[in-house]
């Protein structure tokens, strides 16, 4: 049996998937419109890390979970309402921002002194969880810069499979180029893993964990520190919506054959 | 995997269903859970020692998901904050300005009666004398139990946000939306809490790898505020029964959008428009106007719409672009997309509102007031109303029976202004019955007279009014172009509606990509509709023999979703569970009656996860 | 601080992958058009064929850490070249391609040097002397065109954004950059590669073409049967010859768990759309699909759209195809695949 791991998992709230986005110039960089009016959901690839967190933490008896979120305050209590009957986990807020438009590195500074002031975090014991990327910023880069500000050198990016040999060595399945996965085994803790989906199924709604759960999420959300995280030194000169409108030809009462053709023709241009 | 184990937990009070109710209710609950040195007030009987232990489960993935825009005078709304600028709340407004239009035919579909075809041809030929636009009349007076002048425009979905928020944030009390509740938990005639639904099953709730029963929560009161289509309302009203004269025959699905008015639109936010006469002279619309250029306009089709063609959003679409509407709305784009079913039978759909270990409150109690059309206001109320009731039993240590509770909430909601004015409302639709004409005379006669005349009439049941796709087309074309249009529909396993529409003079809807667009486009760019796996099918078509009898298949045609569609074989229809809405129109839009009830239709309609994923309706 | 460094990794026989080639056009224009010169760092242990491969690129200097323990595809080992080569050049602009083995290792680099990174660009544009940067934000939805100030500036670029350098190979000066490895650096041993699951082959992220199944394919035909079996024999025979990649609405995949006749090859990795991939290639041919929002913005990166579909008021033609043919796929592909197979 491993010793007991301390798991951080760095996730935050992103823009329900169907939502209707548009981006607005504001003072602080860009935005979205109606960005408070947006429903939220935990960023997916967080989730499968927070899911493969919970998973880890019961199977090697003693683990702790904790859950390091930047976002506003508000929004990420209506989130818990959602995740917070999914698994356990212990919730660290960060009340601030939660756009895409947040520089990677002001965030990482933010969550990295988050984790430093977790009370018994134990640094040998750390795994620092996250997703590979996020369905805001997308940048795959803000889980290493904050591995790299917390002095961890066992970075793992795209990661769907974790497993825990017996002498305690981590065994990882990363994702790389060509489908395939690159299969390495790292010594102990701590490492960084930045999640792809993993390959646990989302976990079911269980109201005994909700309730366990929000005696102390409320607490944290109640004394949540605020932080100002923004994009200084970026400037933004344009940030649009892509075009789709195309101009469409319709070909109709036209032989299948002579359809065939022309699409023949086509693929061979 | 049958042998994982049922769970059970223990709370005081348990709600079935977030909405304005609820949202009235746990408002004014947890103000009185503590004392202000904060030692409980009301103490829990599960947790000794701890304040009331208070649990909400909301079916929707989100507290402001699936509801609508509405406009409301919001007396109990108000009276709950009175400190409190609701205008804080995102797209709330005052009602500024309110017009009741009069929409005449442009198209020439319209199945209007002679009477109103005779106005339209009075309005066109006055034209130069009375003031007529874009084919429409305003009416020179809006009467005052209709008005809404000194109301407040609100968005339900961010107003239950911003309530939930509130309530979280207290701490006291909890909300899990995402967890549908799939029914009451009987023991003894007597409610002992619910029953939450099956995760990691089938379509069929067969359970598969990862099953979890739905776990049962055991309170010493539920509190029913799931609304007029949710689960345990209705198995309370399978279970108990309706009280002697009280039915729910009266339904309609609003259908509506969210737009982001075009540039130069003129109206101006807190403008209500209600519209009567087109696209047929059975459905009526709204169009409010919120802050920051958003529109809500929608459509009611009742169950007094005696047609097998309901098709909501190809109307919508219709209505939309009448040339008055089309004026303001042409150049929008549409930002979000919803329907559901109300509950029209108001008073008279009142259920048993108490009963040994459960409450009702909400829509679904019968509080809607079906002569002003106003039911968000009153439905908060009755929460407030069994909350002032909880904490007059929990401070004198009593528990919640049906005596205790018919003693003070039901007598409270008795003796209040919402049971006068809904019994003053209670029959102003029965004229309906017989025909949109007679039924606005009716509803001006009730509304006219406080409700002391009313042209009352029997009801039928919403079977009983669906007539045959054969009788409802006779006068334009024969049975054997229906059944090729029939045939051609289950061939391309499409539903009807649109091939009638055509034949029936209808003018194709041509899309520009914004607001005019498909069906699913509306459904996914609009209405955001999703549904979690793992959990099981909410609609069930009960006796497959009744639907492969069944011609009209109405439960297709009014599909909000289009989740219901003509089944492989064409007898029984498929059900997609991630188009559907939730609206609930399925239960009241079934032509076949069960036969050991005849109440109710041949479709089970059962606690779903899911649905819309928008949050500004 | 100045110039632009341009980070590779040979392959270990000493060759450059396509996206290195394609991000050596990147640095040679974007050092061009800012006037900057700019050289070249390599690390593994194939270095000095890799360098005589890239001597014709007009690199004013070709950098490396060289040694087997730099061929290991590992955080420590590759941050740690990377920051020595990083640091040897002095260079305020950094690019790499967006390999998954930079996209693990170049955040730390930056991070240690006091940089910025910046990831998944897909074009670098030069006005006024200001180097500008293009990339996508929340899952493709809106594209950004922005600028930093700091520097370091690390970015990491996409493939397909620029034709890959090709030129002679020549003989080039190397000069070493010395990394000794700490002993913490190899906590982590790399065992090896997985293959792919052979479900996941009809995917080929480097075709011409994309294919979409829809719905339509397991539904009732004319005759009023469903033809799945001649579906998925038109539609295996087109992936073959044409060397399509496979991709599907969503409504298709999902016919499978709901216990339906459908086609066993595809599952939800075909799926394309708001709940799918947004994959990258020149044309797009859709069949069956009904074009539904949904699906359509995970084509965002289909250059040549074009579908099939009886529904002449199908969404593809509200705009979002380029042609639309209004026909029976079934009749449609038996004459495309035939006259593939003849020519």
């Amino acid at each position: 049996m491993a010793d007991p791991f301390h798991i951080v998992v760095c996730g935050s709230l992103v823009p329900d998937p169907l939502q209707t986005l548009e981006p607005v110039a504001g003072a602080q960089g860009p935005g979205l419109k109606n960005e408070t009016m947006l429903p939220a959901v935990l960023d997916p690839w967080a989730g499968h890390a927070l899911f493969e967190a919970a998973n880890l933490a019961k199977q090697v008896a003693g683990s702790q979970v904790w859950l390091v979120t930047l976002g506003p305050k508000a929004k990420l209590q209506q989130l818990m309402m959602t995740i917070a009957q999914k698994v356990p986990f212990q919730l660290v807020v960060l009340d601030g921002t939660a756009s895409g438009f947040a520089d990677a590195h002001e965030v990482a500074t933010a969550l990295a002194t988050a984790i430093q002031g977790i009370p018994g975090l134990d640094r040998n014991r750390l795994l620092l969880f996250g997703g590979c990327a996020s369905a805001s910023r997308d940048s795959g880069v803000t889980l290493q810069l904050v591995g790299e500000q917390l002095g961890i050198r066992d970075q793992f990016l795209g990661v769907d499979e974790l497993g825990i040999e017996p002498d305690g060595a981590l065994h990882i399945l990363e994702r790389v180029e060509g489908g395939q996965y690159q299969v390495s085994r790292c010594v102990a803790p701590p490492a960084v893993l930045a999640w792809a989906t993993g390959s646990l199924p989302e976990p079911h709604n269980n109201p005994q964990v909700g309730m366990m759960n929000m005696r102390t999420i409320m607490p944290q959300l109640q004394k949540a520190k605020p932080v100002t995280v923004g994009c200084a030194g970026i400037q933004y000169d344009t940030v649009k919506l892509p075009s789709q409108r195309r101009d469409t030809r319709v070909v109709r009462d036209v032989p299948a054959a002579d359809i065939a053709r022309e699409i023949v023709d086509w693929l061979k241009a | 995997m049958g042998s994982v184990e049922r769970q059970s937990m223990d709370v005081d009070i348990v709600c079935a269903g977030f909405g304005p109710a609820t949202g009235g209710f746990m408002t004014t609950l947890s103000r009185a859970l503590l004392k202000p040195d904060g030692q409980p007030a009301l103490e829990s009987r599960v947790m000794p020692g701890m304040p009331l232990q208070v649990v909400c489960y909301e079916r929707a993935d989100d507290i402001g998901f699936g509801v609508s825009g509405v406009v409301t005078r919001a007396r109990a709304l108000r009276a709950s904050f009175p400190d409190v600028d609701l205008m804080q709340i995102p797209m709330a407004h005052p009602v500024r300005h309110e017009q009741v239009l009069y929409l005449m035919d442009p198209v020439g579909a319209s199945r209007r009666p002679a009477a109103l075809r005779a106005l339209d041809a009075i309005v066109r030929l006055g034209r130069a004398l009375h003031q007529s636009d874009h084919e429409a009349v305003v009416l020179p007076h809006i009467p005052e139990f209709i008005s809404k002048e000194d109301g407040l425009l609100l968005s339900i979905g961010q107003f239950n946000q911003w309530v939930g928020n509130q309530l979280q944030s207290t701490g006291l009390v909890q909300i899990w939306p995402g967890m549908p509740v799939k029914e009451p938990l009987f023991e003894n005639n007597r409610v002992a809490g619910v029953r939450l639904v099956d995760q990691g099953v089938d379509k069929h709730g067969h359970p598969e790898a990862n099953y979890m029963p739905g776990m049962d929560i055991r309170a010493g009161l539920t509190v029913v505020g799931d609304g007029p289509v949710g689960p345990v309302g209705r198995k309370l009203d399978e279970h108990l029964g309706m009280p002697l004269g009280h039915h729910q025959r009266d339904w309609a699905v609003g259908m509506k959008a969210v737009i982001e008015l075009p540039e130069g639109c003129p109206l101006e936010p807190g403008t209500v428009l209600h519209t009567l006469g087109f696209p047929e002279p059975e459905i009526f619309g709204f169009l409010y106007v919120y802050p920051g250029g958003l529109a809500s306009a929608g459509i009611f089709v009742p169950s007094w719409f005696d047609s097998p063609v309901r098709t909501s959003y190809r109307y919508l679409q219709h209505w939309m672009q009448h040339p008055r509407l089309w004026s303001y709305l042409k150049g929008g784009t549409l930002r979000s997309w919803g329907a559901k079913s109300i509950q029209e039978a108001g008073r008279r759909g009142e259920p048993w509102l108490v009963g040994d270990g459960f409450a009702r409150i909400g829509e679904g109690s019968g509080s809607t007031n079906v002569l002003t059309n106003s039911g968000v206001d009153e439905a908060w109320f009755t929460g407030v109303l069994l909350a002032e009731a909880v904490i007059e039993l929990s401070r004198e240590g009593l528990p919640y029976t049906r005596d205790h509770l018919e003693r003070t909430y039901v007598a409270r909601r008795r003796a209040s202004w919402l049971q006068k004015e809904i019994e003053i409302a209670e029959k102003a639709r029965d004229g309906f019955q017989r025909g949109v004409l007679t039924g606005l005379f009716g509803m001006g006669l009730t509304g006219l007279t406080g409700g002391r005349l009313n042209l009352s009439t029997a009801s039928k049941r919403p079977a009983e009014r669906i007539p045959s796709l054969e009788t409802y087309c006779h006068q334009l074309f024969g049975p054997a172009e229906l059944a090729k249009l029939r045939a051609d529909a289950a061939q391309g396993q499409r539903p009807l509606h649109d091939a009638l529409m055509d034949r029936c003079g209808w003018p194709p809807i041509v899309p520009d990509g914004k607001l005019l667009i498909s069906h699913q486009d509306a459904l996914l760019l609009g209405g955001k509709v999703q549904a979690p796996a793992g959990y099981a099918d909410h609609v069930e078509f009960l006796y497959p023999n009744l639907c492969e009898q069944c011609d009209a298949k109405v439960c297709i045609e009014v599909c909000s979703g289009q989740a219901i569609t003509p089944g492989g074989t064409g007898g029984v229809p498929a059900f997609d569970r991630e188009k559907c809405v939730h609206c609930g129109a399925c239960i009241w839009n079934c032509s076949s009656s069960r036969p050991e009830d005849p109440e109710r239709g041949n479709i089970e309609f059962r606690a779903g996860a899911g649905g819309l994923h928008s949050s500004e309706n | 601080m100045s110039g632009l460094l341009l980070i590779l990794h040979p392959l270990p026989d000493g060759s450059l992958s396509k996206s290195a080639r394609e991000t050596v056009t990147v640095a040679q224009t974007t050092a061009q058009a800012l006037g900057m010169p700019w050289c070249i760092g390599l690390s593994g242990s194939a270095t000095q064929k890799a360098a005589d491969a890239l001597a014709g690129t007009g690199a004013a200097s070709i950098l490396a850490v060289a040694g087997a323990d730099f061929d290991v595809p590992r955080y420590a080992s590759d941050a740690a070249a990377a920051e020595a080569l990083a640091r040897q050049s002095g260079a305020e602009i950094v690019l790499a391609p967006a390999s998954a083995r930079f996209s693990r290792c170049l955040a730390g680099v930056a991070q240690r040097l006091g940089g910025r990174i910046d990831t998944h660009i897909t074009g670098l544009e030069v006005n006024g002397g200001t180097l500008r940067a293009r990339r996508w934000y929340y899952r493709q939805r809106m594209e950004a065109v922005f600028s930093r100030a700091h520097r370091p500036w690390f970015l990491l670029i996409d493939g397909g954004i620029a034709t890959p350098w090709q030129g002679p190979a020549g003989q080039a000066a190397v000069t070493a950059v010395a990394v000794t490895l700490a002993d913490d650096s190899r906590r982590t041993t790399v065992v090896g590669l997985q293959a792919p699951a052979s479900d996941a082959q009809t995917i080929r992220p480097d075709a011409n073409v994309l294919f979409v199944a829809g719905a339509g394919w397991t539904k009732k035909q004319a005759d009023g049967q469903p033809h799945v079996g001649e579906a998925a024999t038109l539609i295996r025979g087109f992936l073959g010859k044409a060397q399509a990649s496979l991709g599907s609405s969503k409504s298709l995949v999902d016919l499978k768990t709901e216990g339906q006749q459908t086609l066993d090859f595809m599952s939800h990795l075909n799926q394309v759309g708001q709940t799918g991939s947004t994959p990258r290639h020149p044309k797009g041919l859709s069949t069956c699909c009904h074009g539904e929002e949904p699906h359509v913005v995970g084509w965002r990166f289909i250059g040549e759209r074009r579908a099939i579909n009886l529904d002449p008021n199908c969404g593809w033609a509200q705009g979002k195809a380029d042609v639309v043919y209004v026909a029976d796929a079934f009749e449609v592909m038996r004459n495309v695949n035939a006259m593939l197979g003849a020519s």
